[in-house]
């Protein structure tokens, strides 16, 4: 037991070190900035920055925003995590992987595609010319939430299916015995069950939306919709550059997010059950049939569409363009901009495998350290570990340009006996601290519901800690280190704000090749790469998907 | 009563701890960086003494505009002094940007801009090293670059109407045209926070007509022109058929898109227009100071000038001439003041932006 404490402190230490080097001293670094602009004290200069440029309609904007796509992610999510958990179709596994797509997608390029497809001319009025109303509806705000949406549902799908399995079947066949209907049985057993999945999983969606720029730069800009990061960037990347400004804004930003993760976490504390008991579990997965099994199919096939297939389609049409002026033509066609691509040794070969060995090194990375840092913060109980949890949370609150703007004055001043910036490592730094989050969310959640008995029972039977560690905790929380990695790896391959202000000059990744050939006016070369890397991306998952399939945990 | 005090010690360690951090990783910050300038400069000059000529090392340049152009310019440059040049490509936005966040241990040596103003802005914050002695300087246009040699501009762009060659058949000749109802919610123009040379037309065109200037401008709003991001990003839905017109488009663009075969045309209307300038500069904390300067010699050399008339750009070099498209005196220009256009770019940018929301 003493063992297990000293191991303990010295993780939560160890863990607040990392943190306060990574995350907390560059943050600080921002906040300096914006309080000392120009090289003088200025207590004031926030406060002015936020009365001064109407960011309360701002501000509320993003809110809105951030409140209407939680609502939207969650009709999307939750039905399709009540089928994959609890029916057959579940058992269609290539299901998951083909709905990491839309999270795999930069959502710039997400937008993109809707906006090709409906606009003007678009690719739907040169089938259906009458559609044209339709191109006035979608350009409005709930075209915004829907394409928001229907980028962020699969992480919430992700959690809730996760959280639907873990509550098993037991629980719901004990109330069935007692006489409950379905409807009772899922209001007082799965309902508060699900809860604190739900809720970490709402907020990190929340977060997401209001820090999210690529969909209002693209977007949201068309249709007159400004939010809090689009003014962040503007201060930030155009000129006149503003720093002062940007950090105040992001210190609001900032204040939301942390309010978000306060009534997350207090709620998570009150609804957190233990699940994962040592009884061993069967969940009954309903057979589908007839009108109920249509029904699942089709609501599939919609969320499918909608999701991967329109956005897809205008990404795959405009990457085979001769002439974009052209429109949708056979004789329009070609793989021209796939060969210029994919020759050998040409920069965006280059670009591809840089970011694929920055995505593998920063992925790993993370899920070590993430991992760590989730069993350092185990249930939050103690202050400390509070504390790291809202630290290790930080780096999805803060937009990401802050957060690298923040790394980049840390790693870069010249107090620093070893400068990172400019460099491979600093890059792979970047990409842990800016993903970190999702490791420690996905370990958290499958540790915190294991049951503590389990570990009483190792230690019983004279297990040491690291054997313990080995044949209860790692097996029991490797789905979530698994799910942190993809999800790790997958983002990683697609960053886009942080690497246009870290890699070093003349190395690109594949997300700012895809950004330069949009600045260049070279889409359709853009587009391809788009394909190109989100198609390896999907091939590798489905590879680790197949070799997974022999490893059933906690299934039937 | 034992967990509140164990509380509230460790949140007073952790204050006390991240304070430290914070003050002590700030007051030494800002020691140095007043500091640092100092050595690096004396070990540039001794280095320069030492070697008249550049040999080989590098070079880090940090260049907006097309993609292609930087790209020949560095090859030809590489193979003609041996110096490996490490490219970073952006928007202006983004390199001033960079270049912030690198203020402390800045590695750039050299910065080509899309933008003459905010060449102008670092001038003036002293952040360039002038070098008067630059070969070819006394060819190009006096009126685009520094006579200090602080910065030159090796090219530039004309900003014209540029249409979409299917959807309009007989295209507008003047700015006026743009806000009758012909052209409703057909027009895009670039976002002037994020072009500078849209903000360089926009100054301009204030510049020469003073604050009924703004009269046109209100009249673009009324008649439903979008403003829409950078200038590829205005240009793209033009090529798409989904926008017919982008008001204040950077020619180049214009005249590389409609070669590869888009419906795209461009016209420079009658009363007049801005030739916006591309301005190069050394900054003063550059580690490579003599291979900077054999850069910006490369880039004024005919060599190099070709280069840019190739790109569909105006040369910056007086004495030589684009074959691909209208030069400097085929092109009506308002008569601007630049240093009027440098003073008021930041307020007039930010009018714009509220106007156009």
């Amino acid at each position: 037991m003493d063992n297990n404490r000293i191991f303990r402190r010295v993780g939560v230490i160890l863990a607040l070190f990392l943190l306060t080097i990574s995350i907390g001293v560059p943050l600080l670094l921002i906040f300096w900035q914006s309080v000392y602009p120009d090289g003088q004290w200025d207590w004031m200069a926030p406060i002015r920055t936020i009365t001064g440029h109407h960011l309360s309609g701002v501000l509320l904007n993003s809110v809105w925003l951030g409140i209407c796509v939680v609502a939207v992610t969650t009709l999307l999510a939750l039905p399709l995590a009540w089928m994959m958990a609890k029916t057959r179709m579940g058992e269609h596994r290539w299901v998951d992987v083909i709905l990491m797509i839309p999270f795999m997608t930069p959502p710039y390029i997400g937008s993109m595609g809707w906006i090709l497809f409906m606009q003007k001319g678009g690719y739907l009025q040169q089938w259906v010319p009458s559609s044209a109303g339709w191109s006035e509806l979608f350009f409005s705000f709930w075209g915004m939430v829907l394409i928001m949406s229907l980028h962020l549902f699969p992480f919430l799908y992700l959690l809730l299916r996760d959280a639907l399995i873990r509550i098993g079947g037991n629980l719901e066949e004990a109330g069935a015995v007692h006489g409950a209907r379905a409807g009772y049985r899922f209001r007082r057993i799965i309902l508060p069950l699900l809860l604190s999945s739900y809720g970490m999983g709402i907020m990190l969606v929340f977060v997401k939306t209001i820090a999210e720029f690529g969909t209002p730069a693209t977007f949201g800009r068309k249709i007159g919709y400004y939010v809090m990061t689009s003014e962040i960037h503007k201060y930030i990347s155009s000129w006149p550059i503003d720093f002062g400004k940007a950090t105040s804004l992001a210190s609001v930003l900032l204040s939301v997010c942390l309010v978000m993760w306060y009534m997350q976490s207090a709620m998570s504390r009150k609804f957190t059950y233990r699940l994962v008991g040592g009884k061993g579990q069967r969940s009954k997965r309903y057979s589908l049939r007839g009108g109920a099994g249509w029904l699942c199919g089709v609501y599939l096939a919609i969320l499918l569409i909608l999701s991967i297939g329109i956005p897809y389609f205008s990404i795959i049409a405009a990457s085979t363009m001769k002439l974009r002026g052209s429109g949708i033509a056979f004789d329009n066609l070609t793989l021209d901009h796939y060969k210029e691509l994919l020759s050998w040794g040409s920069v965006s070969m280059k670009a591809i495998g840089n970011s694929l060995g920055l995505s593998l090194a920063a992925s790993t990375v993370a899920v070590i350290i993430g991992t760590g840092f989730a069993l350092a913060i185990g249930r939050s109980s103690s202050f400390m570990q509070r504390v790291i949890d809202l630290f290790s949370l930080l780096p999805n609150t803060v937009p990401g340009i802050v957060m690298v703007v923040g790394l980049i004055l840390f790693w870069n001043s010249p107090w620093m006996p070893v400068t990172l910036y400019n460099t491979y490592g600093m890059v792979v730094l970047t990409y842990v601290v800016l993903f970190l989050p999702y490791t420690v969310q996905y370990v958290k959640s499958s540790f915190t519901q294991i049951d503590g008995t389990l570990f009483q029972a190792g230690q019983v039977f004279g297990g040491k800690p690291l054997y313990i560690l080995r044949r209860i905790l790692i097996p029991l929380i490797l789905p979530g280190m698994l799910a942190g990695w993809m999800m790790t790896f997958t983002i990683a391959t697609r960053e886009l704000v942080g690497s246009l202000l870290i890699l070093p000059p003349s190395m690109q990744t594949s997300a700012t090749y895809i950004f330069a050939q949009f600045e260049q006016g070279q889409v359709s070369l853009g587009m391809a790469m788009a394909v190109v890397t989100v198609g390896m991306t999907v091939l590798m998952l489905l590879g680790i998907e197949l070799l997974n399939s022999k490893r059933k945990w906690n299934a039937s | 009563m034992l967990g509140m005090n164990t509380r509230k010690k460790s949140a007073m360690l952790l204050l006390t701890a991240v304070m430290s951090i914070s003050l002590f990783g700030c007051s030494t910050g800002n020691t140095t960086t007043g500091n640092a300038a100092q050595p690096a400069g004396e070990g540039n000059t001794a280095a320069a003494a030492e070697t008249t000529k550049p040999a080989g090392g590098k070079l880090v340049l940090y260049s907006a505009g097309p993609q292609k152009l930087a790209d020949n310019i560095v090859s030809g440059f590489t193979d003609k002094t041996g110096i490996e040049v490490e490219m970073f490509q952006g928007t202006t936005g983004k390199i001033l940007a960079r270049m912030e966040a690198e203020k402390s241990n800045p590695v750039a040596d050299v910065v080509i801009l899309a933008s003459l103003p905010s060449a102008q802005a670092l001038k003036a914050d002293g952040l360039t090293m002038p070098y008067p002695d630059a070969a070819n300087a006394d060819k190009l246009n006096k009126d685009w670059s520094d006579a200090e040699g602080n910065y030159f501009s090796s090219s530039a762009s004309a900003l014209g109407i540029v249409y979409n060659t299917k959807l309009v058949s007989t295209p507008p000749t003047s700015w006026a045209e743009l806000a009758t109802p012909a052209w409703k919610d057909a027009v895009n123009i670039p976002d002037p926070t994020l072009s500078g040379s849209a903000l360089d037309f926009i100054t301009g065109y204030l510049s020469a007509n003073g604050e009924k200037g703004w009269d046109l401008l209100s009249a673009y709003k009324a008649n439903g022109v979008a403003m829409a991001g950078a200038n590829q990003e205005a240009l793209d839905p033009v090529i798409t058929g989904a926008k017919s017109i982008v008001a204040a488009g950077v020619d180049y663009m214009a005249y590389s898109s409609k070669a590869k075969g888009e419906p795209l045309d461009i016209v420079y209307p009658e009363e007049g227009t801005v030739i916006s300038p591309r301005p190069a500069a050394i900054l003063k904390s550059s580690p490579n100071v003599e291979n900077a300067k054999a850069f910006i010699d490369y880039l004024l050399s005919d060599e190099a000038q070709k280069l840019v008339a190739d790109a569909y750009l105006i040369p910056g070099r007086e004495d030589i001439e684009a074959t691909n498209r209208a030069n400097v005196k085929d092109i009506p220009q308002l008569k601007v003041d630049w240093n009027w256009m440098s003073e008021h770019g930041e307020e007039t940018a930010a009018r714009f932006s509220e106007t156009f929301k």
